[in-house]
């Protein structure tokens, strides 16, 4: 089993692309099933980047098989120039850095960190997620809470959002008395019309198609709810648009736009398109006083003044190459140790812990009475370990999920950091435990 | 006495505008209220040398030196105004500069005066001169901010943005600046024209470069705030007529001031 990234982000391929790449809950469970006789799957697909990770025995089939699929979704074999792949400990990697926000556009934006859980949950839930993916995921998780906790780049992010803001404010000097219109009521929307509110804005529309959802957004940041069925109607009275939605073609056209900014005498327009694929039509940004921004130069804003953060990020490098290293020792501790030795070094090392604190506290204890503690402490252990050793046993062959599900049970993915130094046993077992596969 | 004065004033607008200066690049909050409050400083010191200059001669700011003097003070004064009302700082890293470099040489050119026809000597011209100096500072402060906005836009349309772009103040801002200017502007240049009428009325006109360029920066003036209040124009074509208004009327201003112009007949 080894791990395999392959995709396009925002440092490989141009909007164009990856908009052709999105894909409905739907495609996307499809797209995973595909793997399912190769090997483990999960599909990240944000507006900045498309990755499939992939666990296989045999890569070479994994790799064919993703770049087939890749390609088909985006209809066009162009996307082959645009992909990147990763493979074993680079793939973990990736998937660490990516997880904690430092491969994103705005390095430290905190979103990144919830779609990558929420792509694992879905993999998982339809059980192309498992031991390998799941570890990996996990693994990157502690990493990007690590990371978020113990450098400054989560407080130093500017989400787009707040990007947003800052390039309305250079047109209108203030939320305060622009109208600022939400279309969309997803999780993007919702944030965006938080921080919108945040930032000072006073008369917010909240736009949807359905609108229920529109209506609780819009209790939400103190504004009005709207059906999208007018959306022209709505343009003539707003001056800051944030779009989200899911619509698969642009809601706002070049000819929506320009009747609308006729009928309000031509007061600058500001857009923003946080949507991918986009919901404003580019020849929208051409006409005279409408400015339209999608999701690539919003980021480019942010990016403009991220200097601020290029020490926290080197930072976070190191956490995350320790954390890497921590990884891949335990994933070769495990690909050499098998998990019963795993465990019993586990449940020693507890026992012995647990006996040397005891001991501790009884100081007045005599040599016979200290041993007799020792071996009670001993006696729990094989007692406890005797039924699973003898199943793990006898699921020599094909147990894997059984030993996975053990591993998991008693956290040993968890904890990596007790195998290495674990027991003189688990490392006579292990003399090779250093050696990495690449 | 008000050399000395006026002397003192330009020292001190030197001091504002490394004040506004600094605070451009630095963005210091405590930098702008001090700009304020030296520029006011400025602004009482060259008011006062003013009026003792004006009271000395009888009333008439005429010459080329005093007309410097005053368009320097005017177009601080407007800068002053729009600070306080719009808290705009940044504008002033502009206007100080400019106010500096035109009063400087109001030192340098001789302050005489050539003795004027008796008949020009009533009240009439010094109050064009002085209104259409007004008109002249509030174009220039006008085409600045006319500038700034098409710098500004040109960025928001290129998405891509420069040093000035986190500095300068906002569209929206800048073209209702720009609108107030013009009107201000406009106003004072129709007063001109009217004055000015007048002593074409007096002593018989002739049409020179002067006239014609203030007539068609007037119509161009006149069409321009007719296409903002009714055809909803804004924003950056606005700014580049303004621009270009300035332009013609700056040749107007310097042709009142042509030397040739103060041994012989004319002084309007």
């Amino acid at each position: 089993m080894d791990l395999l990234c392959i995709g396009v982000s925002h440092k490989s391929a141009p909007i164009e692309l990856r908009e052709r790449l999105a894909l409905s809950e739907e495609a996307q469970v499809q797209l995973l099933q595909r793997f399912a006789p190769i090997g483990e799957a999960m599909l990240l697909s944000t507006c900045n980047r498309v990755e499939l990770y992939l666990a296989a025995e045999d890569l070479a089939a994994a790799r064919q098989c993703a770049t087939a699929a890749l390609q088909e979704v985006a209809g066009a074999p162009e996307v082959l120039h645009h992909l990147y792949e990763h493979q074993g400990e680079r793939a973990a990697l990736h998937l660490f850095r990516v997880a904690s926000s430092l491969d994103s556009m705005v390095v430290g934006e905190p979103q990144i960190l919830g779609q990558v859980k929420d792509a694992f949950e879905l993999a998982q839930k339809i059980g192309s997620a498992r031991g390998e993916l799941t570890r990996a995921c996990n693994a990157a998780f502690g990493c990007a809470k690590r990371v978020r906790t113990d450098t400054g780049i989560g407080r130093a992010a500017v989400s787009m959002a707040s990007a947003a803001v800052e390039l309305a404010g250079k047109i209108f000097g203030g939320l305060a008395g622009a109208n600022v219109l939400v279309v969309g009521a997803g999780e993007m929307a919702a944030l965006a019309a938080r921080h919108l509110q945040h930032a000072g804005a006073k008369r917010l529309v909240v736009a949807n198609r359905t609108l229920a959802r529109a209506e609780a957004l819009a209790k939400e940041v103190g504004g009005v709810a709207r059906s999208l069925d007018d959306l022209g109607a709505l343009l003539v009275t707003a001056d800051v648009v944030v779009s989200s939605t899911g619509a698969l073609r642009p809601l706002f056209t070049r000819e929506l736009v320009a009747q609308a900014q006729k009928a309000r005498r031509h007061r600058p327009l500001f857009l923003v398109d946080l949507a991918v694929p986009r919901d404003i039509a580019p020849d929208v940004h051409e006409l005279d006083g409408v400015y339209a921004y999608d999701v690539d130069d919003v980021q480019k804003v942010v990016a403009d003044n991220a200097a601020a953060r290029v020490a926290e990020a080197a930072k976070a490098e190191a956490l995350v190459a320790e954390e890497l290293a921590r990884f891949v020792r335990a994933r070769a501790v495990r690909a050499q140790v098998p998990v019963l030795a795993q465990l019993r070094a586990h449940a020693e090392k507890i026992a012995r812990a647990e006996v040397e604190r005891t001991l501790a506290k009884l100081r007045d204890l005599d040599e016979r009475e200290r041993q007799s503690i020792a071996a009670m402490a001993q006696a729990i252990v094989n007692k406890i370990l005797h039924a699973p050793t003898m199943r793990l046993r006898a699921l020599d062959d094909g147990g894997e999920r059984l030993a996975d599900a053990a591993a998991q049970l008693f956290g040993l993915a968890a904890e990596p950091a007790v195998l290495p130094e674990a027991d003189d046993a688990a490392n006579r077992e292990a003399p090779r435990a250093q050696g990495v596969k690449g | 006495m008000t050399r000395m004065l006026l002397s003192i004033a330009c020292h001190v607008y030197g001091l504002a505008t490394i004040v506004y200066l600094t605070h451009l690049v630095r963005q210091l909050r405590g930098l702008a209220v001090v700009g304020r409050v030296v520029l006011a400083v400025g602004l009482v010191l060259h008011g006062a040398a003013l009026v003792v200059q004006v009271t000395g001669q009888g009333g008439v700011p005429l010459g080329m030196a005093q007309g410097l003097s005053l368009l320097s003070f005017l177009l601080l004064a407007i800068f002053f105004a729009i600070d306080l009302v719009y808290r705009r700082p940044v504008i002033g890293a502009f206007v100080t500069p400019l106010a500096l470099a035109i009063l400087v040489p109001a030192f340098i050119v001789p302050a005489e005066l050539a003795p004027l026809p008796e008949p020009v000597r009533g009240p009439l011209l010094p109050v064009h001169i002085a209104i259409a100096l007004l008109g002249v500072a509030a174009f220039a402060v006008a085409a600045g901010v006319g500038l700034m906005y098409v710098v500004m836009e040109r960025q928001m349309k290129g998405k891509r943005f420069g040093l000035l772009f986190s500095r300068l103040p906002p569209l929206m801002v800048l073209d209702e600046l720009n609108r107030w200017l013009v009107v201000l502007g406009f106003i004072a240049l129709s007063i001109t024209l009217a004055t000015g009428a007048f002593f074409d009325s007096t002593f018989g006109f002739h049409l020179d470069p002067k006239r014609i360029a203030t007539l068609i920066g007037w119509i161009l003036f006149a069409l321009l705030l007719g296409a903002r209040s009714l055809a909803g124009w804004r924003g950056r074509r606005v700014a580049l007529v303004t621009m270009a208004g300035f332009c013609i009327l700056l040749v107007s201003f310097l042709s009142s001031y042509d030397p040739g112009r103060f041994g012989g007949g004319g002084v309007h």
